[in-house]
């Protein structure tokens, strides 16, 4: 009987702990999120670039200063880290026109649907003009430029 | 007999599981017990392509005179049908490079067109490339810089492999490859200087809105709500190197204050040369700067002025000691920078040669230009592998036909301690183990 109880102790610890085989397959973890722009397809740098160019200064920008812009675009390798650089100036430089900080919080429901439909081509649902508005109203520290450089740094940005 | 056998069993089973209990712990994502960087011989490898299409018969064979003082040993004097197009570059009394390490004097570049993409290529991935090879695209096998960073434990940020090229085209899509596994995630750095430290760069990069730390918190916050709602990674259609969120604002500072230096004047004559300066040179300095503010692990930069041989020999005579100048400067810097000093090797290469016989076009003192289209003489490359005493044979010439351009990637992978790492089947070359005490 206590052979038999030692079998049986030794047949859990040696089976019931066996570890899963992990198998790696050599690709990429891809994350999982419920799409509710619509938005399919990247936009390519020349357009990112001459748009970025007209949500901040609300005009065209020439095809010169575009070549010149690209350029710089190809020569660093992080094209992250450098559109940030990228937006970091050109709403830094005095002719940016970005809403003032008084425009934003005389009337932030308007501050927020503008900034959508003028950043992401589109309305904000509910969730968003909350979350948003609570942000602003809450922290008085929230200026127009960190909405508008958060926005313009945004994944969905990138998108059209 | 039956209790005999349990009790072995048990046994064997208790031991191995002590086994597996003291060395889990130890056992690494990758699945391997200890790291790789025990085994190194250098914490840091920079590597020079010698771009452009360099023959051995100007460099190692000094048949105009010794035009590389600074890497050769040898006192030739430049020969008179070339010297009057010669720019001044300060006389040089020290030790040449390859006194303070291993020349393969005759190293092969073997297979594949004698392109530059193609040679860059190859040098950068340890395959050799074929005709198919589209200048538009990334390489189809993995580069150093993702070997590097991916086979080595912890994995290995990209503030330590940079890839600094002296002109855009194809170069930029070196930095990564497409292989499945490999790719952006692993890539290096990648910098072109003369573009990016510029009038335009400074417009456009020098003055960014600063934000307190206040807002940059803020705007950490709206940003991932933003992205959280959003499901597509960014950059599908661009797919870039990323460096990690600590690691940003230090390489934007570096680009911003590069700018700043250069608007300052600080970069008109920064080797005091007067009009001797060139492009290859300048490319030389900004990879200084790298080495001198990130000490990365990995360094690959080019130089290609010597390619104005297509129309001009003398031209291109000229490059080269220019170019031979630029890498005895960086070699110093390194030697003069802490934490790079004594514990860095550095490679130079060409990355192909040049044609035996001459086009038909004439420089103004009478020289004919060269090409390169894959001759024999096209294929004849030298290789030079520098560093300290202990972990380099010094002085050392090897003069028979030894080591090609696809055994750069082994070596620079032996030399930082993960070529046991890259899987077996993605690299054909070996390890130049000659050079090595």
């Amino acid at each position: 009987m206590k052979n038999l109880l030692a079998l049986f102790i030794l047949l859990i610890v040696f089976t019931s702990c066996k570890k899963e085989t992990e198998y790696i397959y050599e690709v990429n973890d891809v994350q999982v999120r419920q799409d509710a722009t619509g938005k399919g397809f990247p936009k390519s740098t020349i357009e990112f670039l001459s748009i970025a160019y007209s949500d901040i200064y609300g005009n065209t920008i020439s095809q010169n200063q575009l070549n010149r812009l690209s350029l710089l675009y190809l020569a660093f390798g992080d094209k992250k880290l450098l559109e940030d650089l990228l937006i970091k100036n050109m709403i830094n430089r005095p002719e940016a026109l970005l809403p003032s900080n008084q425009t934003m919080r005389a009337d932030v429901d308007l501050f927020v649907v503008n900034a959508y439909q003028k950043l992401y081509n589109r309305s904000p649902n509910e969730l968003e003009v909350f979350t948003l508005k609570k942000n602003i109203n809450e922290n008085a520290q929230m200026t127009s430029v960190v909405v508008y450089y958060a926005m313009m740094t945004s994944d969905e940005y990138r998108y059209y | 007999m039956s209790k005999t056998m349990q009790r072995r069993t048990f046994l064997k089973r208790t031991a191995l599981a002590g086994v597996a209990t003291i060395a889990a712990p130890y056992i690494l994502p990758s699945g391997r017990l200890f790291a790789s960087t025990g085994n190194r011989i250098a914490n840091h490898v920079v590597f020079c392509l010698f771009a452009g299409g360099v023959r051995n018969i100007e460099s190692v064979d000094m048949q105009r005179g010794n035009l590389m003082p600074r890497s050769f040993s040898g006192a030739g004097s430049v020969a008179s049908n070339i010297a009057a197009g010669m720019d001044p570059l300060p006389n040089f009394g020290g030790a040449s490079l390859q006194s303070q390490g291993t020349l393969f004097r005759e190293f092969r570049y073997v297979q594949g067109p004698t392109g530059h993409f193609n040679g860059h290529s190859t040098a950068l991935t340890g395959n050799y490339t074929l005709q198919d090879l589209s200048i538009k695209e990334a390489p189809k096998m993995p580069t150093i810089f993702e070997y590097y960073r991916k086979h080595n434990s912890p994995t290995q940020n990209a503030l330590n492999a940079w890839w600094i090229s002296n002109s855009l085209g194809p170069y930029p899509s070196l930095n990564f490859s497409t292989y499945p596994g490999y790719g952006a995630l692993y890539g290096a750095n990648y910098m072109q200087p003369l573009t990016l430290i510029s009038e335009d760069g400074l417009s456009a990069l020098s003055n960014p809105q600063n934000f307190s730390s206040a807002e940059t918190n803020q705007i950490s916050s709206l940003r991932n709500f933003f992205n959280d709602r959003f499901p597509k990674a960014s950059q599908a259609n661009n797919a870039s190197i990323e460096n990690g969120m600590l690691d940003r604002d230090p390489v934007q500072n570096f680009i911003q204050q590069e700018l700043i230096t250069a608007s300052n004047g600080a970069y008109i004559d920064p080797w005091s040369l007067g009009t001797s300066m060139n492009s290859d040179m300048y490319n030389v300095l900004f990879t200084e700067r790298i080495i001198q503010t990130f000490k990365p692990e990995l360094t690959v930069v080019n130089m290609q002025g010597v390619d104005i041989c297509h129309s001009n020999f003398t031209e291109y005579c000229n490059n080269l000691r220019k170019a031979d100048y630029a890498v005895g400067h960086l070699w110093d810097t390194i030697q003069n920078t802490p934490g790079m000093a004594n514990d860095t090797i550095l490679i130079v290469a060409p990355e192909h040669g040049r044609n035996l016989q001459a086009n038909t076009i004439l420089d103004q003192f009478g020289n004919a230009a060269l090409d390169h289209t894959s001759d024999a003489t096209s294929r004849e490359i030298f290789c030079m592998v520098v560093g300290p005493q202990g972990m380099v044979q010094q002085n050392q010439i090897i003069t028979q036909v030894t080591g090609e351009s696809i055994d750069i990637v082994p070596t620079i992978s032996h030399i930082l301690g993960f070529r046991d790492d890259i899987p077996g089947g993605m690299l054909n070359g070996r390890i130049l183990n000659e050079a090595f005490v």
